[in-house]
């Protein structure tokens, strides 16, 4: 978990989103809809952006998972956090932390995408304040920052 | 005119570290150790007296701490509401002999965790007695239709009517006269945080502490400490970040009343979570509207009357209802100049979830429907519809309308040109439509009252003290919901000492520490809040420049705050930096303490909401939205290409948080126009969810172009208007408006989903007169 082993023992059946909001209490990762509608509560396991609250822990056993707070190094903000602070992508901000990691995972694969890429990469998830614009521009922007 | 060094800048938000990085809490993230959970018990029936209700089963479940219900003293003569003239406080935390709707709380529970609590809930017996449910709010005031409240006689909740002018004479005098019919918005807020509370009582002080996400605290605070008896100072309202409200979390919450009881009960904090499912069936949505309109026009478009008549479906209780009917029909008289208007706007209970204020507030309904109208009064007459718009626009000089709105500055022509220009107006209105894909181009334009003049205590305070280094902390009563004015204050304070906004810090409101403030809502935020912060800053600003006027032998108001320095006009040169400035104020001889207090209230005559008279707003801004849009004729989908929204907004004082709100309105209005339509079916919702109740996601919206237009309106902080809420009302008419023109048909009753345009359109081909309405 966002570089560090842990080891717990929880109820297999316990989905990540419970498991890292309660019992490593990572409140950054955050709950919306709850079945797997609005992308707010993805992280990347093995830098695969997934839906946590529709993932069993069961199924995360021995893999890699990072989520928005592993993103920060120290004091210093990852680029693609940066970019969204700077663009004017985040306003209540309770969608971001989703929107961040998707942001992320399609970063890794592809460095510099079309604005069609980064909107079908962000479609699954829901913001009810931004109107997107800004989250794509700040998507698009991270490359440059690199 | 004066340069500023913050003010205009895009200005990043304060708090964006803070949620990038995931360390902003939302209610939802707090916990307490000891901490409960408690569950809600709904109604299963719209419309049911509640005969008995058995919580012996739930009460022996092990980890069940505490269970109540109306019979509870505390709650059991206990009623809250928005208390203006005819708005009766209706609602109440629990049911008490009859529930109204599908999901009204019977009863809450507390746990020692969620699943019991939820279990315990399911344990709960209630015998009910079912009874007719008015569904249908066309039918409400039907002979024979159920009654929802005694003293309501046919289920009318409130009824407004407003005359002004000689609407009569203004149709005999007009060259051409329009009826058509409109139905609008069928929606709700769709914040994605649900509702959230956590309350603790603290045993040693008496102090109740509500942490909650909140859109206007200061509503809570007194609500929850009129219902538990509580002296204001033992009533403690501590704000997390929150997840959007729109209207949808203005006031107290049942939830919020069941956590502070079970808390009390159990003597351990409680927290209750809704479920997002639960926020939007069981909690608040839009009005949805019928709306009559008749316009009155001479040949070249000049708008001679409109005399208008709406139904609105106000659900289960008042709340803030009556409000919208008032506000539905007071600002149909801008932006254009209209002589004579009579408006009847009539709301009626039905048994279905309240409805409530959301952005765009009862304005946006009729302006939706006067738009429209005017785009087929301009076909009618074969006139263009920027012409006719900007044949009637309101002038930018003063202006009172008929109804008594005083405007000082009015941009709407400039927004009208600007909008057209930038869509391609001239270039694409005589493109032919044809084929399967079709373009077409619509306007709409709007105003938005700044600041509303509402009842109650209609001020905005701020406090701040310059820590001895020179930072500053600042306090305001006025609640960031995510649309950046916590922002705004930094900027205020950091511009007038000459300082960065890293420097400020804004405290988040802690009701024990923060000043008071009305709400977040009527687009008053910037404009009350920014006066009053600027006054606390300029109040302490004074104190320094007679300390600086002394020392410098200088006239205090020549002293100058810029860039990290302080001194005297004209001689930079001879000045100190800001920080030594204020550690020589603080150590001197006479060591100051810098505190500095600010308020702003206008004190207008209170608006008579029985005729919809008086000064409501300070001022209104002003925008023009043009939407392009491609019509799928054989599938009857539309997808928005372009969109332009143009606003007056006074003045620009953060281009980057402007943006974003206009951004945000025009995405709202895509899914108010096209998609968002809550199912209502025999008093239940039958799509709650976020997969069957489509708001727009990223392919949806276009990215879309703001231009920002200046008037520097004298009675706004540093000149400026409101910035949330003309747009949206503007956008959702411009993108009908394009669907006729990529079409030919007109779709009046919201949203137009793709099966009403093929109706539309094959009834146009088979010549039929349209019937869009059902």
């Amino acid at each position: 978990m966002n570089g560090v082993l842990h080891e717990l023992s929880v109820h297999p059946l316990k989905t990540l989103l419970e498991v890292l909001r309660e019992d490593l209490r990572l409140t950054g990762t955050k709950e919306s809809c709850g079945l797997g509608n609005c992308g707010a509560c993805t992280v990347l396991v093995d830098g695969k952006p997934i839906l946590s609250c529709l993932t069993l822990m069961a199924e995360v056993q021995d893999r890699d998972i990072l989520t928005v707070e592993g993103l920060v190094q120290g004091d210093k903000l990852h680029p693609i956090q940066e970019a969204f602070v700077e663009h004017g992508a985040i306003q209540c901000g309770f969608c971001t932390a989703g929107f961040i990691m998707a942001g992320k995972a399609l970063l890794d694969k592809n460095p510099n995408p079309s604005e069609d890429e980064v909107r079908k990469a962000i479609d699954g998830h829901m913001c009810r304040c931004t109107g997107y614009g800004k989250i794509v521009e700040a998507i698009l922007a991270v490359p440059s920052k690199r | 005119m004066e340069e500023y060094s913050l003010l205009g800048k895009r200005v990043p938000r304060i708090d964006g570290k803070a949620k990038a990085s995931g360390q902003a809490k939302y209610a939802s993230d707090l916990e307490k150790p000891g901490m409960l959970w408690g569950r809600t018990k709904r109604s299963p029936y719209p419309h049911a007296r509640i005969l008995n209700m058995d919580c012996s089963k739930a009460e022996r479940l092990p980890g069940v701490k505490a269970i109540v219900t109306s019979k509870d003293p505390e709650f059991a003569r206990f009623t809250w509401g928005f208390g203006l003239p005819g708005c009766p406080k209706d609602e109440r935390p629990l049911a008490v002999d009859k529930v109204l709707f599908v999901g009204e709380p019977v009863a809450a529970v507390a746990a020692i965790d969620e699943e019991i609590a939820q279990e315990a809930v399911d344990l709960i017996d209630v015998e009910y007695e079912e009874l007719p449910a008015v569904t249908d709010f066309e039918r409400a005031r039907d002979e024979g239709a159920p009654q929802l409240h005694e003293g309501f006689k046919n289920n009318v909740s409130y009824t407004f009517t407003m005359d002004y002018g000689d609407v009569e004479k203004a149709f005999r005098e007009s060259d051409h006269i329009r009826e058509d019919t409109f139905k609008t918005f069928r929606t709700r807020h769709g914040f994605i945080e649900p509702h959230c509370a956590l309350a603790y009582w603290d045993d040693a002080s008496g102090v109740l502490t509500l942490e909650a996400s909140k859109q206007s605290p200061y509503f809570t605070y007194r609500l929850i400490a009129a219902c538990f008896r509580l002296p204001l100072h033992k009533m403690r309202l501590i704000q997390p970040y929150i997840g959007g409200g729109f209207g949808g979390k203005n006031d107290c919450f049942a939830l919020d009343y069941h956590a502070c009881l079970l808390a009390k009960k159990t003597g351990k904090p409680v927290k209750i979570a809704y479920s997002l499912e639960e926020s939007y069936s069981c909690c608040w949505r839009k009005h949805t509207m019928t709306i009559k309109m008749k316009t009155g026009v001479k040949k070249d478009g000049t708008l001679m009357g409109i005399d208008c008549h709406l139904l609105a479906d106000g659900g289960a209780f008042s709340a803030i209802g009556p409000l919208t009917m008032y506000l539905s029909g007071a600002f149909m008289t801008i932006p254009y100049k209209l002589p004579n208007i009579r408006h009847e706007a009539v709301r009626v209970f039905t048994n279905y979830v309240t409805s409530v204020a959301m952005q765009g507030h009862g304005t946006d309904h009729t302006r939706h429907a006067a738009e429209l109208q005017l785009d087929m009064i301009a076909e009618d007459l074969g006139i263009d519809p920027v012409d006719i718009r900007l044949r009637n626009a309101i002038p930018n000089s003063p202006y009172k309308t008929v109804n008594g709105i005083e405007l000082a500055t009015c941009g709407l022509t400039e927004t009208i040109e600007r909008a057209a220009e930038e869509i391609g107006w001239k270039e694409k209105k005589n493109e032919k439509k044809s084929g399967t894909i079709r373009r077409g181009v619509g306007f709409g334009c709007a105003g938005f009252q700044t600041g509303a003049r509402l009842a109650s205590r209609d001020a905005s305070s701020a406090t701040l003290r310059i820590h001895e280094d020179g930072t500053v902390s600042l306090n305001t009563g006025a609640q960031d919901a995510g649309q950046g004015s916590d922002t705004l204050m930094c900027q205020i304070v950091a511009e007038e000492l000459g300082i960065s906004v890293k420097e400020v810090q804004l405290n988040r409101i802690d009701t024990a520490h923060t000043p008071i403030d009305l709400c977040t809502a009527g687009s008053r935020v910037t404009f009350l809040a920014g006066h009053a912060t600027r006054n606390a800053v300029l109040d302490v600003k004074r104190q320094l420049q007679e300390f600086g006027g002394k020392m410098w032998e200088a006239n205090p108001e020549d002293i100058v705050f810029k860039d990290h320095q302080v001194y005297v006009e004209g001689s930079p040169d001879k000045g100190v930096p800001y920080r030594d400035f204020i550690r020589m104020a603080c150590y001197g001889d006479e060591p100051m303490e810098l505190l500095g207090r600010g308020y702003q209230a206008f004190n207008l005559p209170k608006v008579d909401i029985a005729h919809g008279s008086g000064k409501p707003c300070h001022n209104c801004s002003f925008a023009t939205v043009a939407a392009e849009v491609e019509v799928d004729a054989e599938t009857g989908k539309v997808k928005v290409i372009k969109t332009v929204a143009s606003q007056d907004y006074g003045k620009v004082l953060n281009l980057l948080a402007l943006e974003g709100q206009s951004d945000q309105q025009v995405s709202h209005a895509i899914g108010m126009a096209l998609s968002e339509d809550i199912e209502l079916k025999d008093g239940r919702i039958l799509n709650p969810t976020l997969e069957k109740f489509r708001m727009p996601r990223a392919s949806d919206v276009p990215m879309n172009i703001t231009i920002p237009v200046e008037t520097n309106d004298p009675y706004g902080p540093y000149g400026a208007k409101e910035g949330s809420e003309s747009i949206q009302t503007a956008a959702t008419p411009a993108i009908i408006n394009a669907i006729h023109n990529a079409t030919g048909v007109w779709i009046q009753e919201l949203p137009a989903t793709p099966d009403k345009i093929l109706a539309a359109l094959k009834a146009k081909r088979q010549g039929k007169v349209q019937v869009s309405l059902s």
